[in-house]
């Protein structure tokens, strides 16, 4: 009896005039799984192999039991015939139909029916935008309504093509706290485009990285932004430590909010209203960049600085002028970026014992 | 002799009714061929396409008037089904009609689906709609306009046409003589009254079709803006 969760299979490889795709991959249909790369990585070109839109694709996709393409057996699936959902960068809103002739495009195609449109509405937060024509939406409220449409169609799998790269940070964030809220309730699995890393950071369960067309790096979101950490001269990359924590305690008084580590050590951060949800209920994703992050030999006992943890250097990298330390707190890593006259001043050495501190501010959240 | 001006017009609107869905139905699946091919041969069957628009009617209205004899295969088994002969019917001007008329329906529609794009309908096929399903549900409402463009386009220069009808239509009673070919006689008579009564109202039609044609292409909310193409019949 196989108990694990059910997968989505790709072994595939297409190729045009001068780009190759070759994926072989298994993905877990569970949470949320985000895809980061450049442009030109072929993250797209992946979601519309899946989604059936790129028809030039060999090999074997298959999603739980289903098997959407098997070239040996001259399969292809439709995409009418697939269930995946897909949301793309542009909304693609048929703007012959109001918000919620949009809504009922998919309802009215949709075989299982057993959403509620008026749930889906609510968690979308749609009501008041119903009857308004397409063009007198913004682009969040697009995304929004293209979200929505999406999931009522009941897909099996939900694909998500930079849906938010056009929106401002509020419309960003007010997206990602919706498809975080959907992905729970619906039990729906996603899969996430993005390359914005700290988007992905935020929401993620799995992270998959491409470039030029092939896997770089899957597993854990932490695991792998961390493993990214030692990617250099990578625009896109922000070095920092990724966590995800139990909130323990909110101060409103002192302005901060305390997770715990590994159940010893605690870590503040700036306190925020919205966390009294979450005290003692799940756990709070956020990072700390490593440039946020300073050394000391001593403990910091009489700084203004909240958080300090004793740690033991575990690596120390190099590049020009700068070094990354790779310090272990406990069993949890944190990366501390510092420059080579500082590592030289401190005279730092692998299996050195130091203390990290960062600001309360320093440990960043943008959805809660 | 009023009388014979009626059965004219009467001919004409059928002639030009039975054109236009004709058309329609068969200039549409061949604007969508040509709006979404990719090879660079699709050219050539534009050029065939747009033929009408730069050859003199009397051409075309020539090889149509051969091939429609009882000499030629397409005249003999038109006349082997259906036990008449092709040339110099009903049938014969609707036929060289829908030829001399196929780039007014085609050309707008091919616009129109190329503007569309495959972007919204890769939306609808994600929402489970198939492809009959998207052309009702996606392209028909996006491209209304243009369907009404090609629609009125291909009327108005049906009923404006003369050169191929006078070819293979001849001029029969209730048959084939269309409201062109009636002012053709009438200037023939110098029956100049008459002719200016159909001339006039031939032009107030036209100006009233093609008015309604611009009115529908004024820049909307939604909906696809096509131009008119082609020359003035």
């Amino acid at each position: 009896m196989n108990n694990n969760p059910p997968q989505l299979n790709i072994d595939i490889s297409l190729s045009y005039s001068q780009f190759n795709l070759v994926i072989n991959q298994a993905i877990p249909l569970t949470g949320i799984t985000g895809i980061f790369g450049h442009s030109a990585s072929g993250k797209s070109t992946l979601l519309r192999a899946i989604s059936g839109l790129e028809k030039s694709v060999f090999g074997n996709i298959s999603l739980g039991k289903i098997k959407l393409v098997c070239t040996e057996q001259k399969v292809y699936l439709k995409p009418e015939a697939r269930h995946v959902g897909l949301v793309f960068q542009n909304s693609r809103l048929f703007d012959h139909l109001t918000v919620l002739g949009n809504l009922e495009y998919a309802v009215k195609r949709c075989k299982n029916n057993q959403l509620f449109i008026d749930d889906i509405i609510e968690l979308t937060k749609l009501k008041t935008l119903l009857n308004n024509h397409i063009n007198e939406l913004s682009g969040g409220q697009q995304q929004r309504v293209a979200l929505a449409r999406a999931i009522l169609a009941e897909p099996n799998l939900l694909l998500l093509d930079e849906p938010l790269s056009a929106l401002d940070q509020q419309s960003k964030t007010q997206l990602l706290t919706m498809m975080l809220a959907i992905q729970k309730q619906l039990n729906l699995p996603i899969l996430y485009v993005s390359h914005s890393l700290d988007e992905l950071q935020q929401v993620c369960d799995n992270l998959l990285v491409m470039a030029q067309g092939k896997v770089k790096e899957f597993g854990n979101i932490h695991q792998v932004i961390h493993n990214l950490n030692h990617q250099l001269g990578d625009d896109l990359i922000a070095q920092q430590t990724s966590l995800s924590l139990p909130i323990t305690k909110l101060c409103d008084g002192y302005g901060l909010t305390t997770l715990t580590l590994q159940d010893k050590q605690k870590i503040y951060l700036e306190y925020d209203a919205s966390f009294k949800d979450k005290i003692n209920n799940g756990e709070l994703r956020c990072f700390i960049l490593a440039s946020d992050v300073s050394v000391t030999l001593t403990e910091p006992t009489n700084s203004s600085i909240v958080n300090h943890l004793c740690g033991t250097i575990n690596a120390i990298k190099q590049n020009n002028n700068k070094v990354l330390l790779t310090v272990n707190c406990g069993e949890q890593n944190f990366y501390v970026a510092i420059s080579a006259f500082s590592q030289q001043k401190l005279a730092l050495i692998v299996q050195q014992q130091i203390y990290l501190q960062f600001k309360a501010s320093a440990v960043r959240t943008f959805i809660h | 002799m009023i009388n014979s001006d009626l059965q004219a017009l009467i001919t004409t609107l059928e002639m030009a009714a039975l054109t236009t869905i004709i058309l329609l139905i068969i200039g549409t699946p061949l604007a969508w061929y040509l709006a979404k091919m990719t090879s660079r041969s699709k050219v050539i069957i534009e050029a065939i396409v747009a033929l009408p628009l730069v050859l003199p009617p009397t051409v075309l209205g020539f090889y149509l008037l051969i091939a429609f004899s009882p000499e030629y295969l397409p005249g003999q088994l038109w006349q082997q089904t259906t036990g008449q002969q092709l040339a110099f019917s009903f049938s014969a001007i609707v036929i060289g009609s829908v030829l001399y008329s196929l780039p007014f329906v085609v050309q707008p529609l091919q616009k129109a689906f190329e503007q569309l794009g495959d972007s919204l309908l890769e939306a609808g096929a994600l929402l489970n709609a198939g492809p009959i399903d998207r052309f009702f549900s996606i392209v028909l409402p996006l491209t209304k306009a243009s369907f009404i463009t090609a629609a009125t386009l291909g009327f108005a220069h049906t009923v404006g046409e003369f050169g191929i009808i006078l070819m293979i239509g001849g001029n029969i009673p209730g048959e084939t003589r269309v409201l062109s070919i009636a002012l053709f006689d009438h200037v023939e008579a110098f029956d100049y009254t008459r002719a200016h009564i159909l001339s006039i109202g031939l032009l107030i039609g036209s100006l009233i079709i093609l008015a309604a044609i611009y009115w529908l292409n004024l820049p909307k909310r939604a909906g696809t803006k096509t131009t008119l193409i082609g020359k003035a019949n």
